[in-house]
């Protein structure tokens, strides 16, 4: 029933991607057999993405792959288009990243699964509707056929992607970022799933920038910096005494292998809510909750997605009014000076607008001279010629350094940072985690942290408030 | 599997599509028609001349003369220039009140938005021809009321776009992030609104100049609109509808004006392709 398709081997030699005459990709040799998953980690625009687009036939026709990619013998970059397109959810499938929008969300999941048997494979529809629903049972999902994607969770919809690859017959699947934007539970779980897979016998190709997945995975890593592989080999190897300096940064910017170091606060409370609740319709997010944030000290709110994490920290700032509770700001300080880091940076700056005009116009809006915002600057470690680029020609990291800057600007009592790292990758991560924890000691910064990473939270919090539990935890 | 692809296709120039060059063409040489043409061609478009009646095209009138022997060049280049200042002129008084409206309807929410809606919507249920036949009742043949007929039914355009869109920009975390920074509304109108709906206003004035083109010489040619001798090109194709059979050419030629200025004016506001 579940047997997949036979493929013995991937082999990647001296793959390179150009771009017109500028290479992007460059000298990537790698192999894929049966029991081996490979991991390839690194920042976003290393070219790990390329790499598998490459090997899915997929890259866009301004880019031009060179040497060879071997699926069992057959020439991946050489074979025409028709014959590329035969092998996807055949031979190859991809497990998209965040599969809750890449699943149709006017079709129920069985049906999905079902087409696959009908219209790739050629089954009856009797017969489809049979495959599909041992094909969902083998993912644990024999009794979700009739739901839609978005009455599922994050877990169930990967698990649903697996399904319709399962239907295909692929022997090869690629893994796009699969615990991007999930909660430390489901992340266990999708990565489970896939060991499961790679011990039903197929190949599995995992893209990814989360350092815990790779080493649960096991099998091979490869780390890619800058279009190249500086590191490979097997994951015990690699994640433990990697050779290349990057991936030493890479494997120390990982939260877990943080030391604990959160800031001392003081006794001066700059903000602080008491028995906040609020409610969406008859979905109640919180109840009753109590939180104080100190001068110089970083409060976490941690919990799964969709509980109120983000909306506790809109309520504290004024964005949003709470059911009931009250809100105590310190006395006589200038709203100006209670600021917000955003999960997306991309999105909390115009796109219009250059960096240099927005910090300009914030300047003079405030009187601040500009030579305040050059020192900010070079604090930050953030180059003079970024300033004349828009936001979205930014990498995430620095952008996120400049919404610093932009708060800093104001001298900030209180920060509240919404996810502010969650879109970065690890090295980046932690840049903007060493800068915003320095900032605290120098300034008696309160920082309100929402974040989902709870080993993020212990090692830099104070204290860590957990809505999944809702009460209030004393540092230990 | 797409951030480097994003980041790619931002670094790459941006350069308009050829369509949009050929609209912009064709729009440049008839407005250079219809601003230089009347200057140029020195013949009054209501001197007659019965001698030269129906005379062909290619003879002593450049373009031929109609019935009353006027010269057709003098009168399509007088034509052109109606037509388009006319066009412009209902965009402008369109445009203007719709956009702004759009922007405090979605700034200020409320009871101000519903009454603008009530109001969008009343003027949408009726149909635009009969406000504007309406409005000329008063004044038939007269410039007057069928401009403000006109920018009275395409404002309702302008307004939701508006609205829809500045209400989408504003829900956005960088106007949240720009008012936490103390930046006042005019500022965040100015500098983040209007360049996002910048090339949708243009999209829709060249549309709204179109309209504006046809419904102009639509209501001429029904009599109703700008009256003879005014060259209105509409009413210059009925006016020469009854010698079809002796001049079929001078009755397809301010029809054919009409259709490349509206074609310009489409092929300017198509959209890059995708």
């Amino acid at each position: 029933m579940n047997a997949p398709a036979n493929i013995r081997e991937l082999l990647i030699s001296e793959l390179s991607i150009h771009s017109g005459a500028t290479p992007i990709v460059r000298n990537i040799s790698l192999s894929l057999r049966p029991g081996q998953p490979l991991t390839l980690l690194g920042e976003s625009g290393s070219g790990k993405s390329l790499v598998a687009q490459a090997v899915m036939g997929t890259l866009p026709p301004e880019l031009a792959a060179s040497r060879t990619i071997r699926l069992d013998g057959a020439d991946l970059i050489a074979s025409p288009p028709e014959e590329r397109r035969n092998r996807w959810g055949r031979a190859i499938s991809l497990l998209p990243q965040e599969p809750w929008l890449a699943l149709d969300p006017t079709m129920r999941v069985g049906p999905q699964v079902a087409e696959v048997h009908r219209f790739v494979r050629g089954n009856a529809v009797s017969q489809s509707n049979a495959l599909a629903q041992a094909n969902l049972a083998d993912v644990g999902l024999g009794h979700a056929g009739a739901l839609y994607s978005f009455q599922m969770s994050g877990g169930m919809c990967q698990r649903a992607a697996i399904a319709i690859a399962h239907a295909g017959g692929s022997g090869l699947l690629i893994a796009d970022e699969p615990t991007k934007g999930l909660d430390a539970d489901l992340r266990d779980s999708v990565v489970t799933r896939l060991k499961q897979e790679v011990e039903a016998g197929r190949l599995l190709l995992t893209i990814t920038h989360d350092i815990g997945a790779a080493r649960t995975l096991g099998g091979t890593v490869g780390i890619m910096l800058e279009g190249r592989l500086v590191d490979y080999g097997p994951a015990e190897q690699v994640l433990t005494a990697p050779s290349h300096p990057y991936s030493r940064a890479l494997l120390d910017a990982d939260p877990e292998s943080w030391a604990r170091r959160a800031p001392t606060p003081s006794e001066d409370v700059v903000l602080a809510g008491r028995g906040l609740t609020k409610a969406f319709g008859a979905h109640v997010l919180f109840k009753d909750i109590d939180i104080e944030v100190r001068a110089g000290e970083i409060v976490s709110v941690v919990g799964p997605s969709g509980c109120g994490k983000t909306t506790v920290g809109n309520i504290l700032l004024g964005l949003v009014e709470p059911d009931a509770g009250s809100i105590e700001r310190r006395m006589k300080v200038s709203p100006l000076r209670f600021q917000k880091l955003y999960q997306d940076p991309p999105a909390a700056f115009p796109p219009h607008q250059t960096i240099r005009t927005g910090l300009r116009d914030l300047a003079k809006l405030h009187r601040r001279p500009w030579s305040g915002v050059e020192k900010l600057l070079t604090r930050l470690r953030l180059q003079n010629d970024l300033l004349d680029r828009l936001p979205s020609q930014i990498s995430g990291g620095e952008l996120q350094r400049f919404a610093i800057v932009r708060a800093l600007l104001l001298d900030p009592v209180f920060l509240f940072a919404d996810e502010a790292t969650s879109r970065l990758d690890p090295v980046s991560q932690k840049e903007v985690i060493d800068f915003l924890i320095q900032t605290v000691r120098e300034t008696g910064l309160g920082v309100l942290l929402v974040t989902h990473d709870r080993a993020l939270a212990k090692r830099i919090s104070t204290r860590t408030i957990d809505l999944a539990g809702a009460d209030e935890a004393r540092p230990g | 599997m797409s951030t480097e692809i994003v980041s790619l296709s931002v670094s790459r120039p941006r350069h308009l599509s050829v369509t949009r060059v050929i609209g912009a063409a064709l729009l440049l040489a008839l407005a250079a028609f219809a601003v230089l043409g009347p200057w140029l061609v020195q013949a009054d478009p209501a001197q007659q001349d019965f001698s030269a009646s129906l005379a062909p095209i290619g003879g002593e009138y450049l373009l031929g003369a109609d019935h009353y022997g006027r010269s057709l060049l003098a009168r399509l280049a007088h034509g052109a220039r109606l037509s388009f200042g006319m066009a412009f002129l209902t965009m402008l008084t369109a445009a203007i009140p719709g956009v702004l409206l759009g922007l405090a309807a979605a700034w200020r929410g409320g009871w101000l938005e519903r009454m603008l809606e009530l109001l969008a919507n009343i003027v949408l249920a009726l149909p635009g021809l009969m406000l504007v036949l309406l409005l000329l009742a008063f004044a038939p043949g007269n410039f007057g009321p069928l401009y403000f007929g006109l920018a009275l039914t395409l404002w309702v355009e302008f307004y939701r776009i508006t609205r829809a869109t500045t209400a989408t920009i504003l829900k956005q975390p960088h106007i949240e992030a720009a008012k936490l920074l103390g930046f006042g509304s005019g500022y965040i109108l100015r500098n983040y609104v209007l360049p996002s709906i910048a090339p949708l206003i243009a999209t829709l004035a060249a549309f709204a100049m179109a309209t504006a083109i046809i419904a102009i010489s639509t209501l001429s040619a029904i009599s109703v609109g700008l009256q003879p001798p005014t060259p209105e090109l509409g009413s210059m194709i009925v006016e020469l509808l009854p010698y079809y059979a002796e001049a079929p050419v001078h009755v397809l030629l301010p029809a054919v004006l009409i259709f490349l200025l509206v074609l310009g004016l489409q092929l300017v506001a198509r959209k890059d392709n995708p």
